[in-house]
């Protein structure tokens, strides 16, 4: 199965994405980037759904960034899941080398979806 | 990183001085990374007051002065206790501040969509999947909570006179 890491701070959002991926993939959870960096070191994601604005110094768009440019991570596959919806968001987690954005409010089925294609195990 | 051996050596009523006569607008961010003050040239140059500002996260700060006539904008790292950057912004000859409206609105919009998002999750799932009774229970009750959060939010959010502050 392979392993998914969900990175919000609110536990609505997380419990959503919980419930609807569960049956799919190994989950695994985060409320900042701090824990995250600490989740991704135990073990290596082949997903992360990430959302931008989140309490502590980094936020959703430096981790995309730390990522993509870590030769080791960088074929992790990023999905923004975030509020902030204006073009130019967009441009720039397009810019930190995300492979999807999805605005909130999302359909949790479509995300899915959207993720099975994605890591291909349709 | 910034040398900060020249602020150790200066007194503190001249570094207050200084942040309140300086030409640049300047606002601090601490090691948590939100703005925890800005100068009174920032409130000017910007239309934002201090009030705003504070708390807002460095995503929110940088989105904020888009809609701002900010010419410059330089970040500087500090490695001053409780600091973890300063920005020092100018703005262009003649421009003045714009309403901070669009602004808001757009931080209002951020706001709702999150408890948006949950309704529509949750409602999405007790549609379309097969729970238990007590599972569905819990969810319609979450639901129903960030229907009253949203609800709240609103209220808060969307009071006109804090709109036109």
């Amino acid at each position: 199965m392979k392993n998914v890491l969900i990175v919000d701070d609110q536990a609505t959002i997380r419990q959503i994405l919980s419930l609807i991926l569960r049956d799919d993939f190994c989950l695994s959870e985060a409320v900042d980037v701090s824990s995250a960096l600490l989740q991704m070191q135990l073990l290596k994601p082949d997903a992360i759904v990430l959302d931008i604005m989140m309490p502590g110094i980094m936020n959703g768009y430096q981790l995309c960034e730390k990522i993509k440019q870590d030769p080791a991570l960088a074929d992790i596959y990023v999905l923004f899941l975030t509020a902030r919806a204006q073009v130019t968001d967009q441009e720039k987690g397009w810019a930190m080398g995300a492979n999807a954005y999805f605005v909130k409010p999302f359909s949790p089925l479509e995300l899915s979806r959207h993720l099975t294609h994605a890591l291909h195990l349709n | 990183m910034a040398n900060t051996a020249l602020y150790d050596s200066l007194p503190p009523e001249v570094l207050q001085a200084l942040w309140h006569s300086s030409l640049y607008g300047i606002a601090a961010i601490n090691n948590q990374g939100f703005v925890i003050a800005v100068n009174p040239t920032f409130e000017r140059c910007t239309g934002i007051s201090q009030a705003e500002a504070l708390g807002w996260t460095e995503d929110d700060f940088n989105l904020a002065l888009l809609a701002t006539p900010v010419r410059e904008c330089k970040r500087v790292e500090v490695a001053v206790e409780g600091l973890h950057a300063l920005y020092y912004l100018r703005v262009r000859a003649g421009a003045t501040p714009q309403n901070s409206i669009a602004v808001k609105l757009q931080h209002i919009a951020e706001v709702l969509r999150e408890p948006l998002a949950s309704i529509y999750g949750f409602t999405e799932l007790l549609l379309t999947q097969d729970y238990d009774k007590q599972t569905r229970t819990d969810l319609t009750s979450t639901l129903l909570n960030q229907v009253e959060l949203m609800s709240n939010l609103i209220n808060e959010q969307l009071d006109v006179r804090k709109i036109n502050k």
